[in-house]
């Protein structure tokens, strides 16, 4: 971490969100140090995944400020938040189903070298496919390039939303319920790359599974009803009476 | 300005209003079927179109128009049941354009085959002997016609808000309008819904050609007109909205009977006119559900 | 449906396939030189032609993106009119006529998209009808300009100067050459465009715009940027049918001639490069076909329409295509 570089990466301020008459978020104010992992978590329907497709620039809130590197992003359509080095992958996989593996991620990195030439052939655009077939080996999936996206097994598909996150060589990354539909040895697969794909890069991750993420955090954040109930280091938040209350009697995963 | 006056003005709101009970009666449909089923039914025009025709064939066989109010519905509704059931629910889960696709070829069908029954060149229909005539509104003379279709639209409307407000099935209609998933999740037999949603949505289709018939007679390509404008509605007041459409129905209405009288050749253009400007300032429309929108 | 970006098959038997697919211009090109010769009534053949390159815009963006228009006679519609105002109030050379109409036809595709690009799916099939609802009736009142209800007459080409020869466009096959030029440089451009980055975007838009909009492209703009060029295309289509019809007539905007393009587009198969001509041949001969035996041809084609739309939603290429694959 340089020294100029903010420790700040991300930022909320006073962040509601409301649909219609539902209030899904309440003035959330909360800061994510970079090169971090942080996860947050909260029972169904705490507001998580409101608030992380707040944090990705999904929907703007109704009340309060997002901001990325000092800069105010509140606003900013969802599109130019890859552009900004924030990249994320869905709760659903959100893939395309008729690509390849490989031009599946290749799309990803061709953003941000050509987004409109309608003449030149894309073939010709310098080093994408090799950077992409880099990219697949990173998340372990470079034999089923050349397969449609759609053929994956779960897993796999999952791995691979990944690698297209990766392609955007971004700052933050944001992961919605990357274990969601996993069995026990696919997510551990799947967080031990996540872990190993941390490195430099500051990481917000989404999970309702406690156990899980409390081994690969630095600090997690608590949301329940909308609001934030605790926020600290895994431990901390563990010994936390509120915390504790609104997990008992909760099986944990 | 000479000659217009506020007598003037009021009348031709008026014809604004009966103009407009049509579109409400046309959109409504449209809004109820979209709402329920996701499905933009592009031969909605076309059972508005037959609903005329069914109506002429009958008075033709010696009904009365009375009959025809009751009888024009049921037979519509009917047939859009049958096309639900055997034509559109089959696409359930292709993807969002083929019940699109499906309406649109059946109204193709269905206009052709009105058109070898009945001939492409159209029909007079003959105002109902107890409806002819005008009726001095307090600002002139106003055909009495126009005022059975604004008396009739009303209380169409009041008949749909008892069943979707008061009755159980209405309940879930508008749940499902809310949220389509909602429906299933609560164990209801979605089909028997979308069945009976079909069949009311075209029934009050029908029953609006029957409507329109005396007034601009009967002619086989008067179902594609109407789909046009009736868009024009479903953008203003939104889609799947009821208030929506039956708000904008009678704005649209009124603007083009109000255009017709300063410049008549801008009347038609004038709703699109409209229709832009909600698109650029609230393309979800008035009361639409901004989701539907990106 | 992709074809580029599908996975190459690994067995030999369809590597002819890839290899055609490769060489589609050239393919297509050579098929285009030849169809007059199998055709009985070269005139026939022209209007294939002639919406063939209608419904080859139309695929661009209801095919490879994914978006339905109802609208697109509008587009067909302006590239006629303009061109045939160019030659019949302004004296302009062919050449000259094509052009322009194609520019009229882009500038109509960026005014109805952009009013209607905010809108999503579905609800932009009705829109985009709306839209060109409103455009027929305004070319109707401009009667100075269209000739309103009775169209626009006089458009008369007679003969084609090119490189010091003369042609003589009144000839059946010469006209069915020089529309058949045009189509081809089409498909070239098609072509470019598909292949090219912005080809891989439409594709990723259509298959997961969610995606797309987080992996950085702008949804709206690519939504927008294609249905401007689709509406080139069918400009182009549009200003080759007023030089072919010497006429154009008011019921080119009509929402009849949208229509007309949707069902060539499914018949013949969307998302393939080949399919929209396969579909504008089907759907003419068989109007021309069912005409001999009765005045109603459109309720064959409507009912041969509603069977691809439950039975074979690939059309007839795109079924041909697919059984041809392992």
């Amino acid at each position: 971490m340089s020294v100029s570089e903010p420790s700040v990466i991300l930022r909320t301020t006073e962040v509601s969100k409301s649909f219609g008459k539902f209030l899904a978020l309440n003035n959330i104010t909360a800061e994510f140090e970079r090169g971090v992992i942080t996860s947050i978590i909260g029972p169904n329907g705490a507001g998580k995944s409101t608030y992380f497709n707040l944090l990705s620039g999904a929907f703007a809130p109704s009340r309060g400020r997002v901001e990325f590197e000092g800069r105010d992003v509140t606003h900013l359509p969802q599109h130019r938040f890859a552009h900004l080095g924030i990249a994320k992958s869905f709760q659903i996989t959100n893939i395309f189903p008729q690509l390849t593996v490989r031009e599946n991620v290749r799309v990803g990195l061709q953003a941000f070298v050509s987004r409109y030439d309608i003449w030149r052939p894309r073939a010709s655009l310098p080093g994408l496919v090799e950077r992409a077939d880099a990219l697949l080996a990173m998340v372990g999936l470079q034999d089923r390039r050349e397969r449609r996206a759609c053929d994956l097994a779960h897993g796999e598909q999952r791995a691979l939303e990944i690698g297209m996150a990766l392609a955007a060589n971004p700052k933050l990354l944001l992961l919605d319920e990357p274990t969601a539909g996993m069995s026990p040895e696919e997510t551990r697969v799947m967080m031990d790359l996540i872990v190993k794909l941390a490195g430099e890069r500051t990481v917000i991750l989404v999970e309702h599974k406690m156990k899980l993420v409390m081994g690969i955090s630095q600090r997690v954040m608590v949301l329940h009803h909308g609001e934030l109930l605790a926020q600290g280091t895994p431990a901390e938040v563990r010994q936390n009476e509120q915390v504790k209350r609104v997990y008992l009697g909760q099986r944990e995963h | 300005m000479a000659g217009l006056s506020f007598d003037l003005i009021a009348l031709q709101l008026f014809t604004g209003l009966a103009l407009g009970a049509i579109y409400v009666l046309f959109a409504i449909g449209l809004s109820l079927i979209f709402g329920m089923l996701t499905v933009v039914n592009f031969a909605h025009g076309a059972f508005y179109m037959v609903g005329a025709y069914v109506g002429l064939f009958l008075v033709s066989m010696g009904g009365n128009f009375w009959l025809c109010l009751v009888a024009v519905p049921l037979a519509v509704g009917s047939c859009g049941m049958l096309v639900e059931r055997f034509l559109v629910r089959p696409l359930y889960g292709r993807g969002i354009d083929y019940p699109l696709l499906l309406t649109f070829g059946l109204s193709y069908i269905m206009v052709e085959l009105v058109r070898i029954a009945f001939g492409t060149s159209g029909y007079p229909f003959d105002t109902p002997d107890l409806l002819q005539g005008a009726v001095d509104i307090g600002v002139g003379y106003f055909p009495l016609y126009r005022l059975f279709v604004i008396g009739a639209t009303a209380l169409v409307l009041l008949a749909l808000w008892l069943f979707l407000e008061r009755t159980s099935f209405g309940l879930i209609i508008r749940a499902g309008a809310r949220d389509p998933q909602i429906v299933r999740v609560l164990g209801v037999d979605v089909g028997r819904v979308w069945l009976i949603v079909f069949g009311i949505g075209t029934a009050i289709a029908g029953f609006a050609g029957l409507l329109a018939a005396p007034l601009q007679g009967v002619i086989p390509e008067m179902g594609s007109t109407i789909l046009a404008e009736a868009f024009v509605v479903t953008v203003v007041g939104g889609m799947g909205s009821i208030g929506g459409a039956v708000l904008a129905g009678l704005l649209v209405g009124i603007v083009v009977s109000m255009t017709s009288l300063f410049a008549p050749e801008m009347a038609k253009v004038s709703i699109f006119a409209l229709m832009a400007i909600v698109l650029l300032i609230r393309p979800q429309g008035f009361f639409g559900r901004a989701g539907l929108m990106s | 449906m992709s074809e580029i970006t599908m996975a190459p098959s690994s067995t030999a038997s369809t590597s002819w396939l890839d290899l055609a697919r490769r060489h589609r211009v050239l393919l297509a090109s050579g098929f285009v030189l030849v169809f007059p010769l199998v055709m009985p009534f070269t005139a026939l053949a022209v209007n294939i032609l002639i919406y063939g390159l209608y419904a080859l815009g139309f695929n661009l963006l209801f095919g490879y993106l994914g978006l339905l228009s109802f609208g697109h006679a509008a587009l067909f519609g302006t590239g006629a009119y303009v061109c045939g105002i160019a030659i019949v109030h302004f004296g302009l050379p062919w050449y000259a006529a094509i052009v322009l109409g194609v520019l009229g036809a882009l500038a109509m595709a960026a005014l109805i998209g952009g009013l209607a690009i905010r809108t999503r799916g579905i609800y932009f099939a009705m829109v985009t009808m709306a839209l060109a609802q409103c455009a027929y009736y305004l070319f109707y009142q401009a009667v100075g300009w269209t000739g309103g209800e009775n169209g626009l007459r006089g458009i008369n080409v007679r003969n084609i100067n090119l490189f010091g020869l003369t042609f003589d466009f009144i000839n059946p096959l010469t006209r069915y050459y020089v529309v058949a030029a045009c189509v081809i440089a089409a498909f070239f451009m098609l072509s470019r465009i598909l292949a090219s980055p912005f080809g891989a975007v439409i594709e990723a838009v259509r298959e997961n715009e969610a995606r797309a909009r987080a992996s950085g492209y702008n949804v709206v703009a690519t939504r927008l940027i294609t249905f401007i060029l689709s509406g080139g295309f069918c400009g182009l289509a549009g200003a080759l049918a007023a030089l072919h019809l010497s006429i154009v007539p008011i019921e080119i905007l009509h929402y009849e001639t949208s229509g007309m393009v949707v069902m060539m587009s499914l018949l013949g198969g969307m998302g393939t490069f080949f399919g929209p001509f396969v579909g504008a041949g089907v759907f003419l001969l068989l109007e021309n076909l069912v005409s001999l035996w009765t005045v109603h041809w459109q309720l064959v084609v409507g009912a041969v329409f509603v069977a691809c739309v439950l039975f074979f939603p690939a059309g007839i290429w795109g079924t041909l295509l697919n059984r041809m694959k392992p």
